[in-house]
């Protein structure tokens, strides 16, 4: 199993989510996040002062899948999220050791 | 699992009470009375003794004994008595004690103190009992402050355990406000009070109904009411769906709510009398409509409303004024005279003036939301009465229809006491509003729609509205600024979520769709309020980061559109103006107002007759110097330090230059030990210092050798300094920002390093914060924007002058 765990930009949230359930993976996690990559931040006037917008909202995507539907699920997501422009975001990849559903203890890609 | 049949709530819970009375009796008979033939009886108390038995609440029995000392065989006795009980499938909850027990008021004693108010004989020695009995009427009576003030402090702690609200998605129909809990307290708070309790059986018998179908669904005494509960109560109740079912709840939650606070605040009062005494100086406030007494508004002629219906309209204005609710007694007298109000209203009349005022003035939202609880609300605006209690059935939405209406304009009122900066740039916003009533207004209505089934809610809203602010007069123009928001009032939202901000075209787009900065400073509060009413943790910082982005994106492309629409007839006005502002940084014309660049324009004509001109002002809490003269090199830096030489402690400044060389530097400064304050005539050698530096005739080297070295910072406040290049924020211009230890002289050395590069200052802006300061710097060199090794040859000799 792998979790896919994906920064993208806010407005890209209903196109990524979309394409995901296209491809079957309906359960996901997703929180508000603030942080900065390569993009930093920028700099805004407002009445004369700069004003530093240096943490950028993000959205966080989370996703547990078998390990065979992961490079297919990368795919569809980083296609969904792209822009093509800087702060498009990145995905991170990481094994998972188990998995289990509270509800009646399935284990493993079941539980998923 | 048979459901029980609840359409007559009172009879069932009465059947089930007679069932476990005779279990109880029959257990009492077989396992007590051959053993106690006296000294002994058993009560029920709390819902038991009041015969509100539901199929699975606790059983609260009572047994009142004679000597408080239990030998060990009485005590086989009583617990094979309860294990009976037990096995007999009761949730029994006991105690014992004598009747002296029962009459001692302490903490621990509480529960049982209140059950007593509903205590029935059951069986056992009737001689103790009608002893006891005899003497509570007397303890009642004796103890019923303190009893009410644990009641009520009770109640408050639970209250606070639910936010204080009875809008829950999934309410615990026992325990939240406005639950059973609530319609037993003002049960008896009126009978300790002795007064008559607040008609709500409708309520009860509607909760009731909900609680004995929750005990029989669940097999156990469980009294929320989930999602789940909520579609299957429906069915149960044949009403036409979950979200009618809790609107319903709502309505019944609300009366048992208010009948609860109506009650806590008259025992509190009562019981805090030298409290209200002193607060009673409010009287004053007393005006020939309204009399003021204990923190309550109450009617001078109460039936002067019949003929008077205005008179509604100012109660709330001074509601409004004073931020003090109308009393008990007056709400009810508005409630009963509302129809005869609605009548009043239904005519076409200037009713807007009165409302602006009530919407201007500071306690606005507690005003309306009177207004809402007596109908006053309804009975001018009937198109309100379609979103009362109007269910949003989902996971996000915490509030009915009206109440996120009301929540909207609490939101707006306690953005006036917000500390966090994130929010305070919010509440700057509002206070910037020149007609915040318009946007109170529009936050009114922009729900209103919500009951129309088809279609977008904002549309329905606007058809409502139209008609209603036509109906009280309101003048054009307002009226066209609350349509605009009613209408557009998700505009932002959709923004936020569906578009790249950092795409200058949605600026554009947003800027064309609120034209001015007026309407977008109201959206975007309006926005705010809107999203932050939804529920308590709807507005996260992430999100009011998102509109804030949003607001200046915006904020910056219209006043960007102003420049263009306004400077070039400006430009028109004289040649000696067109001259001056030709070159200088767009910035300067968008952040100053035309009768500074008019002081600007005159201080030029100075400079070209004198060489120089130098003005000094003083402001709110610093001073500022403003110099025109011809560029040259060091200018800058000679003038920071000449103000250091004067022990000024230079807090922002600018510096722009236009097209023929002309420079204009801006300090602003704090005069920290008051000199120029205490002496004036150092105000003029001030000025005339700097005149004689930027004219050459005298060194700032000269006037810092005099000024005492400043102390080493402590290690504790040590700022490590840094100097960073942001080569992407100007196509013209290096962006260099340092961040060090704040000292006297450091403009000036930094500004010094600057020049010894060969570079040009273009803007400055500089910010302290406590010991840091926050310095950047916009630096050409040769009209171009400095690279590579010239680039780094200047970082080399600011991290010198910085120390980093």
């Amino acid at each position: 199993m792998k979790k896919i765990e994906a920064i993208i930009q806010p407005f890209k949230l209903d196109e990524v989510k979309e394409a995901l359930m296209g491809i079957g993976v309906d359960g996901m996690t997703i929180s508000e996040v603030r942080g900065h990559g390569r993009q930093k931040g920028h700099k805004e006037v407002y009445r004369g002062r700069e004003y530093t917008v240096d943490l950028l909202p993000k959205l966080k995507i989370e996703v547990v899948v078998a390990d065979a539907r992961c490079e297919e699920l990368v795919k569809t997501l980083t296609a969904a999220a792209r822009t093509g422009k800087i702060g498009d975001g990145k995905v991170f990849v990481f094994d998972v050791a188990e998995a289990i559903r509270i509800r009646n203890d399935d284990r493993g890609d079941a539980a998923l | 699992m048979a459901t029980p049949p609840c359409n007559d709530p009172v009879r069932a819970l009465a059947e089930r009470t007679a069932l476990v009375d005779g279990m109880v009796e029959r257990a009492a008979a077989d396992q007590l009375w051959p053993r106690f033939p006296a000294g002994m009886a058993l009560l029920a108390v709390g819902g038991y003794g009041r015969r509100h038995l539901f199929p699975h609440s606790d059983v609260d029995l009572l047994l009142l004994i004679e000597n408080s000392r239990l030998g060990t065989d009485t005590r086989e006795r009583l617990s094979a008595f309860l294990q009976t009980l037990w096995d007999a499938g009761l949730r029994l909850s006991h105690s014992v004690r004598t009747p002296e027990e029962c009459a001692e008021i302490h903490d621990r004693n509480i529960e049982l103190n209140v059950s007593l108010l509903d205590q029935r004989f059951l069986a056992g020695d009737r001689a103790l009992y009608a002893n006891f009995a005899g003497r509570l009427p007397r303890f009642l009576h004796a103890q019923r402050d303190t009893l009410a003030r644990n009641l009520a402090r009770l109640t408050r702690e639970r209250h606070q355990k639910y936010q204080d609200t009875f809008y829950h998605l999934e309410p615990n129909i026992k325990d939240t406000p406005g639950g059973l809990r609530d319609y037993q307290l003002v049960r008896w708070l009126a009978r300790i009070r002795d007064v008559e309790a607040l008609e709500i059986e409708p309520a009860f018998l509607f909760l009731a109904r909900l609680r004995c179908f929750l005990h029989s669904r669940s097999g156990r005494d469980n009294n929320t009411l989930t999602f789940d509960a909520q579609e299957q109560a429906a069915e149960y109740l044949a009403l036409p769906g979950a979200a009618q079912l809790m609107r319903d709840y709502f309505r019944h939650a609300r009366d048992v709510y208010r009948a609860a606070v109506r009650e806590l605040e008259s025992s509190e009062a009562q019981n805090s009398s030298l409290f209200t005494q002193f607060k009673d100086w409010r009287t004053r406030l007393s005006n020939a409509d309204f009399t003021v007494a204990r923190e309550r508004v109450h009617l001078r002629v109460p039936q002067g409303l019949e003929a008077d219906p205005e008179l509604a309209l100012r109660l709330f204005q001074f509601v409004a004024r004073h931020g003090i609710r109308p009393s008990a007694e007056t709400a009810q007298r508005v409630s009963a005279v509302a129809p005869r109000i609605q009548e009043w209203f239904a005519t076409p009349r200037p009713v807007w003036p009165a409302l602006k005022e009530i919407l201007s003035l500071p306690y606005a939202a507690e005003a309306v939301r009177g207004m809402h609880d007596t109908g006053v609300l309804r009975a001018i605006f009937p198109e309100m009465a379609q979103i009362e209690c109007l269910v949003i059935r989902d996971f996000y939405h915490r509030y009915t229809v009206d109440e996120h209406t009301l929540v909207t304009l609490q939101v707006l009122a306690g953005l006036r006491a917000a500390r966090d900066p994130a929010v305070k740039r919010y509440t700057d916003l509002l206070s910037e509003m020149e007609e915040p009533a318009l946007l109170l207004c529009a936050l009114l209505f922009h729900d209103v729609g919500k009951a129309v089934e088809n279609g977008g809610h904002a549309a329905a809203s606007l058809h409502l509205a139209e008609p209603a602010l036509e109906r009280i007069k309101m003048p054009r123009p307002e009226r066209d600024m609350v349509c605009f928001l009613i209408g557009r009032h998700l505009e932002m939202s959709a923004v936020m979520n569906s578009r790249d901000l950092q795409d200058p075209a949605t600026a554009r787009h947003m800027a064309q769709r609120v034209e001015t900065v007026e309407r977008l400073k109201a959206l975007t509060l309006m926005t705010y309020a809107d999203i932050s009413a939804v529920n308590p943790t709807a507005m996260t910082p992430w999100r009011a980061e998102v509109l804030w982005q949003l607001y200046l994106s915006t904020y910056n492309e219209l006043t960007r559109e102003l420049e263009t629409d306004r400077i070039p007839a400006a430009l028109l006005e004289s040649p000696e103006k067109r001259a001056f502002l030709a070159g200088l940084p767009t910035r300067y014309a968008r952040t100053h107002s035309a009768e500074e660049i008019d002081a600007h324009l005159k201080l030029e004509g100075v400079y070209r007759q004198r060489g120089v001109a130098v003005a000094l002002d003083k402001l709110e809490a610093a001073w500022r110097l403003t110099l025109v003269t011809g560029d040259r090199p060091f200018l800058f830096a000679s003038v920071a330090g000449t103000l250091s030489s004067f022990g000024m402690n230079i807090l922002k400044a600018e510096a722009f230059s236009n097209s023929q060389g002309t420079v204009l530097d801006t300090f602003t400064f704090a005069d920290p030990t008051r000199t120029l304050e205490l002496n004036p005539t150092e105000i003029d050698r001030l000025r005339a210092t700097v005149e004689r530096v930027v004219l050459g005739r005298l060194e700032v080297r000269q006037l810092l050798q005099h000024r005492a070295k400043p102390a080493p910072p402590s290690r504790g406040s040590h700022v490590h300094p840094t100097v960073s290049f942001n080569p992407e924020a100007s196509d013209s211009a290096a962006l260099i920002e340092i961040v060090a230890q704040d000292r006297p002289g450091l403009l000036y050395d930094l500004a010094s390093a600057i020049s010894s590069q060969g570079c040009n200052i273009e803007v400055v802006l500089i910010d302290t914060e406590a010991h840091k300061a926050i310095d950047v710097f916009y630096v050409t060199a040769a009209g171009h924007k400095p690279e590579g090794e010239q680039l780094e040859k200047l970082g080399e000799a600011l991290r010198r002058a910085c120390g980093a």
